[in-house]
């Protein structure tokens, strides 16, 4: 298994009085098909530009500003140095307010997880990693990653602390908003039950690995094959043409379901 | 109170009424008609229930035209490269080709669906199931006109043929061949061998022949022009019909077409029973055939 081989933050983690040097590495990581746009034409990569909505002109990097709209089409401007020395400077702390039982916290919550590990000593990390494990808690804090503070969670995962960046509570929505849920009514008992029993039947063990990406799987196929210099013809997608054959074929299967 | 549960596989099953994926439904298999692949397997899946039976448990042999008809098809009697796991086939030593042939069993629609997804136009059957391949159910006079006779002339002879098999005792059933001819069938059970039925197939060839100017029996007078053929040869260790309901590959997408005997009396025209006609015809004469086998008196 490959990990990464440098931590993008080092610094300390604090309970109280305690102090636990760790590094901070990245853990999650998009690996779906990602594409470069072209021209056409010749296959020259294209690049994005600011462009005035007035006079379609190509605006310059030095001479764009942040504008924050408080009315229509009108805004407040900053200079990138005002908001520059407004921003959280990293103190290279994460900070441990509490100990919660790890399964409180919802995944609703859950940001981004990154991997600690113990930056040269190894006996305060391995104390509380066993801590954490033993005890099915977590530490619920701070930290500031570049310029932007998060609640974070301190956990034990898979023999290794991994500190999980946290949402903020008014960037995830109550669904108790909702009106449709007010509409609700209890389910009959019966019907509970043939519920139940499909939730039993169904009942298996959580494996992600169960779970491939197809459509990546098919682009990974092409991209082979057009290395290999085999043409690709593309095939549109049979849906609309194929809609005609559902219909008889509906029909044959009622059918043979007949005989 | 109703609720909906979605369980278990028939969720899967309204999804996916094939294992079949479709591919270049637009290509153009019959010029003439401009009539697509598409339509080729649509046609498929229309006549299937009335078609299935002939085709199960049967070696198939496949005539594939990948670029339509007017260019060059092909017999196939080797499962294809990428045939899918859930294709039934069945391999069979041939002492003429000395290796094994892999054939397909089209035993079920999705199987019938790939074949015609293979831009399969024509089904060929053997008279035997591939788990008695030695033992015919079915016995085949070939009535076959020589221009300038036409199917006319092979309608006539049908006639007499059918009531000369009724005067022995023996009921036969009727179908296009797509093309000129006509194929008259008799089920039988599956105790006599091909060299009887040949025989036996030859015997009541050779008696029309006598009493009938138009038709000749033997192969040697097969391309006599004018004549009605009555062809006994078919009745071998591995040769073949189009299979009931089978397209031909000609330009006016024939289809061998089961017929009640009512239908030869009054006549009709080979090029009547075709792609777009058959998918509509109600009847399905044939389709207690297999429950009818008879015994020959040899």
């Amino acid at each position: 298994m490959n990990v990464p081989r440098r931590p993008i933050w080092t610094g300390i983690l604090t309970i109280g009085l305690v102090n636990v040097p760790v590094k901070l590495y990245p853990m999650i990581y998009d690996r779906g098909i990602s594409f470069r746009f072209l021209h056409k034409s010749d296959g020259q990569p294209l690049k994005y530009q600011k462009v005035c909505t007035k006079d379609q002109k190509i605006i310059p990097w030095p001479e764009v500003a942040k504008g924050y709209e408080i009315l229509k089409n009108e805004y407040v401007i900053f200079d990138k140095e005002e908001l520059e020395a407004i921003k959280p400077e990293s103190d290279k702390r994460i900070r441990l307010d509490k100990f919660v039982d790890y399964f409180s916290v919802d995944p609703i919550h859950f940001n981004r997880s990154y991997v600690l590990m113990p930056d040269k000593i190894t006996d305060a990390y391995s104390l509380l990693l066993t801590v954490f494990e033993k005890k099915g808690k977590a530490g619920v804090g701070r930290i500031t990653l570049r310029t932007k503070e998060y609640p974070a969670l301190v956990h034990a995962y898979k023999g290794a602390i991994i500190l999980t960046t946290l949402r903020y509570s008014y960037d995830v929505i109550d669904p108790k908003g909702f009106e449709d849920l007010k509409k609700l009514k209890e389910p009959e008992k019966a019907e509970l039950d043939l519920a139940f029993k499909i939730v039993t039947d169904l009942s298996g063990e959580f494996d992600i690995t169960e779970y491939e990406d197809n459509y990546k799987q098919r682009v990974e196929e092409l991209i082979k094959k057009k290395m290999k210099g085999e043409t690709v013809t593309v095939e549109k997608p049979v849906e609309e043409e194929a809609k005609g054959l559902m219909a008889a074929l509906r029909d044959t299967l009622k059918q043979l379901e007949k005989k | 109170m109703t609720t909906a549960i979605v369980y278990g596989d028939n969720a899967k099953m309204s999804k996916k009424l094939t294992k079949v994926e479709f591919t270049n439904l637009k290509k153009i298999i019959f010029p003439d008609l401009k009539t697509t692949k598409s339509q080729i397997i649509e046609f498929y899946i229309t006549v299937a229930p009335k078609m299935l039976a002939f085709l199960s448990d049967r070696l198939a042999v496949l005539k594939r035209f990948p670029d339509g008809i007017d260019e060059e098809g092909f017999y196939e009697k080797d499962a294809p490269q990428g045939t899918p796991s859930w294709v039934k086939t069945k391999k069979i030593r041939s002492e003429t080709a000395k290796r094994d042939v892999n054939y397909v069993l089209c035993n079920d629609l999705d199987t019938l669906i790939w074949l015609a997804n293979l831009a399969t136009i024509e089904i060929h059957i053997p008279f035997s199931k591939a788990d008695s391949l030695e033992k015919p159910d079915m016995m085949l006079f070939d009535v076959d006109p020589e221009p300038p006779a036409t199917y006319k002339d092979a309608a006539t002879v049908a006639l007499l043929l059918k009531r000369k098999l009724d005067e022995i005792g023996l009921e036969c059933y009727v179908k296009t061949s797509g093309k000129k001819g006509l194929h008259v069938v008799i089920p039988i059970v599956q105790e006599h061998s091909f060299k009887e039925t040949r025989k036996f197939v030859h015997k009541i060839g050779r008696q029309l022949a006598e009493e009938k100017e138009l038709v000749v029996s033997e192969l040697a007078e097969a391309k006599k022009p004018g004549k009605v053929f009555v062809d006994y040869l078919q009745n071998s260790h591995g040769r073949t019909m189009v299979s009931p309901y089978s397209l031909r590959a000609v330009p006016e997408a024939t289809v061998s077409t089961p017929l009640e005997w009512a239908e030869v009396e009054k006549g009709i025209k080979p090029t009547d029973f075709n792609i777009f006609s058959v998918v509509k015809r109600d009847k399905d004469p044939w389709k207690k055939i297999f429950e009818n086998k008879q015994r020959l008196m040899v």
